[in-house]
């Protein structure tokens, strides 16, 4: 994790990032997007602000019904949104059907013409632009390489696999030449060993061509695997837009810290650089300002560790163990003290659950140290795991 | 109990229950269309005479001058009025599918005349377009003046009639067929840059196209067959197949039933002519496989 230099107490929302004038312009920009269904439903999109760097891969996460997907068909032009602009590397867009747009869209479902090959569909693009067939294939055959289906062309698309169908779709777009690749949820209904191997495809496809990517996801390691940045919509409203690191290790708010799975989250106040919880006094990095706020950190940059104990009142005691070098641990305490009183085993890692004064924190088993309920425990806190959002 | 639920049935006694599942539908199916065109072929060949002993022969079959005049009649008839109403069903399908208001109009007016009888359409039509019809008076034209339509030489109130009636069924069955599935595949299309037309030519239609297939051959098999509407608004003379078979049929002289069913026989081989061209031009489909 990049610990941030000037990281201040409580986090601000950075939904949108300027562009300098003589930059390049963006290739997605989205300015007060505002969609509304049905005026007895609340809004879907609430003056969204968007701006997508050209080259860039960009997820899109947010619960069911956050306006995910409703982004990204209104960029493609299948909605239209009732008010705010839409520019695709700086021209305005919003008024244009989706086939002027330049841009192509993968769906959760394939949808490969089932009336066409596996060629021909890749061909589909160059030939609805009047190109011969000849001419269309030709092209068809590099993309259909790009994703290794080379050998595939001559096949039927329903005698392809769910993985294999979705990758002639993502070939099917690239071939279109899209100036920007929105793919809505592409790999949920892929199992896990098949979406890393469409993870990898992409990253393939973005060495060879590199394409401005928009994805939607609710999957949060995919979102992780395949882009530099995330933006986090909730009700309709972009809560944050920032690179992976930081939504996940310094959220904007509460809010994005739990979408994004973070479990450990403390109300307290902040006082002199020190966050006074149920969890004690831990300091925090930088310059941080005095009031409520609530201290968030990772579950998983928490890990903890079994400890003998040496007094009969230990179990339940703060560790009061200074370091000495880092600025963050002026104060302490890193290192907590207390009891596991769960644990739940998630794939190769072990989550552990362990009661620390009146708080309890979730974090993981080392490697190699399984932990039961009872344990005694040290739980060690990392000074760049530490964060702190506004209060909610 | 879940064991003997669950229990892998052997693929020969699944195809034999399966088999007696369709016994009840097959029966009937099978007794009225190998029953009568059985009985129709052999009164064609004289091997059922009303009066007089059974006899082979192809007597009935013999006066092949009126019989390609009338053929040839009911087939152009046939395939005129399929012609328009496949164009014009998938076009109304097309319309319909938008999911526009208009579309929506033009739905409920399809469905609309999907439940008219073509006895009702035939009345309806001859009222319109008759030399006193409504449009002649609308138009206020003489009767002199207005072109023989109904009973003309150009079979157009026929044509007219099977056209509006069978273009609503084609649409219907277009609209049923695609109406889950083409908006997805028209919205793929359009975000990859297919203009209007292109999507019309290079997704709609062949996706359409089995559906199409399929009901223009049941408009064209029932266009051939049915006499009400030729009989109504057509010319005495010459007669389609249809009108000739229940003109004989109904005949006083009982030696015409032979010739009668001789037509029967000329029509359901026409018919099966087509339908099987029609189900092997399916079969070429992709779409359709």
């Amino acid at each position: 994790m990049t610990p941030t230099p000037t990281a201040t107490a409580t986090a601000t929302a950075t939904a949108t990032e300027p562009v300098a004038a003589d930059a390049a312009p963006s290739a997605i920009t989205l300015t007060g997007v505002t969609k509304t269904y049905s005026a007895a439903l609340p809004a879907a999109l609430q003056g969204v602000n968007l701006d997508i760097l050209p080259g860039t891969s960009t997820a899109i996460v947010g619960p069911s019904g956050s306006g995910k997907s409703t982004i990204l068909r209104i960029i493609a032009g299948l909605e239209d949104a009732n008010g705010g602009r839409v520019r695709l590397a700086g021209r305005d867009v919003t008024a244009l059907l989706p086939e002027e747009r330049g841009i192509a869209m993968v769906f959760q479902r394939p949808l490969l013409f089932p009336h066409l090959t596996v060629l021909d569909n890749v061909a589909f693009a160059d030939r609805a632009a009047g190109l011969s067939r000849a001419q269309a294939r030709d092209r068809a055959r590099e993309h259909l390489e790009l994703v290794h289906m080379a050998e595939f062309g001559g096949r039927s698309p329903h005698s392809l696999s769910g993985g294999q169908q979705q990758r002639v779709a993502v070939a099917r777009a690239l071939a279109a030449k899209p100036s920007v690749l929105l793919l809505d949820e592409p790999f949920s209904a892929l199992d896990p060993g098949l979406k890393d191997d469409m993870h990898a495809m992409i990253a393939e496809i973005r060495q060879a061509v590199n394409p401005t990517i928009l994805f939607v996801t609710h999957d949060r390691d995919e979102a992780s695997a395949m882009a530099e940045r995330i933006v986090v919509l909730e009700n309709g409203q972009l809560l944050q837009h920032d690179s992976v690191d930081h939504v996940f290790h310094r959220p904007a708010s509460l809010a994005v810290a739990r979408l994004l799975g973070g479990k450990n989250a403390f109300a307290g106040t902040i006082e002199n650089g020190v966050h006074r919880s149920a969890l004690g006094d831990v300091a925090l990095d930088g310059d941080v300002a005095s009031g409520p706020a609530t201290l968030v950190f990772r579950h998983e940059a928490v890990t903890s560790t079994l400890r003998q104990p040496t007094s009969g009142a230990d179990a339940d005691a703060l560790a009061t163990r200074h370091a000495d070098a880092a600025a963050c641990q002026r104060f302490g305490p890193r290192e907590l003290h207390g009891v596991v009183t769960s644990t739940v085993q998630r794939g190769p890692r072990r989550e552990v659950i362990v009661q620390v004064a009146d708080a309890e924190v979730y974090t993981e088993a080392a490697p190699g140290h399984p932990l039961s309920v009872g344990d005694l425990v040290t739980v060690s806190l990392p000074c760049e795991a530490l964060w702190a959002v506004p209060a909610s | 109990m879940t064991a003997a639920l669950t229990r892998p049935v052997r693929p020969r006694r699944r195809h034999l229950r399966a088999a007696l599942l369709v016994l009840p539908a097959v029966i009937p199916v099978a007794f009225v269309v190998i029953g009568g065109v059985g009985t129709t072929l052999l009164q064609s060949l004289g091997l059922m005479p009303l009066v007089g002993s059974a006899e082979l022969s192809t007597a009935a079959f013999n006066d092949s001058d009126e019989l390609l005049t009338s053929a040839l009649l009911s087939l152009s008839i046939a395939v005129v009025s399929t012609a328009i109403a496949a164009v014009i069903g998938f076009f109304t399908a097309v319309l319909i599918i938008s999911g526009n208001w208009g579309g929506r109009i033009v739905g409920a007016l399809g469905a609309a005349a999907v439940t008219v009888p073509h006895l009702v359409g035939a009345a309806t039509v001859g009222l319109l377009l008759s030399d006193s019809g409504v449009l002649a008076r609308l138009f206020g034209v003489a009767p002199d003046a207005w072109p023989a339509l109904v009973a003309g030489p150009t079979w157009f109130a026929v044509i007219a009639e099977y056209a509006w009636k069978e273009s609503a069924f084609i649409a219907l069955i277009i609209v049923g067929t695609l109406a889950t599935r083409i908006t997805s595949y028209d919205e793929t299309a359009a975000v990859l840059g297919a203009h209007r037309f292109a999507r019309l030519r290079l997704v709609l239609f062949p996706l359409a196209a089995p559906s199409l297939l399929v009901a223009s051959a049941i408009a064209f098999a029932y266009t051939l067959g049915s006499y009400e509407v030729a009989w109504m608004l057509g010319q005495t003379y010459p007669e389609p197949l249809s009108v000739m078979a229940l003109r004989l049929f109904n005949s006083a002289s009982l030696t015409a039933r032979p010739e009668a069913a001789a037509i029967g026989v000329i029509t359901v081989v026409l018919t099966a002519v087509v339908v099987a061209a029609a189900m092997l031009g399916l079969r070429r489909m992709r779409a359709w496989r």
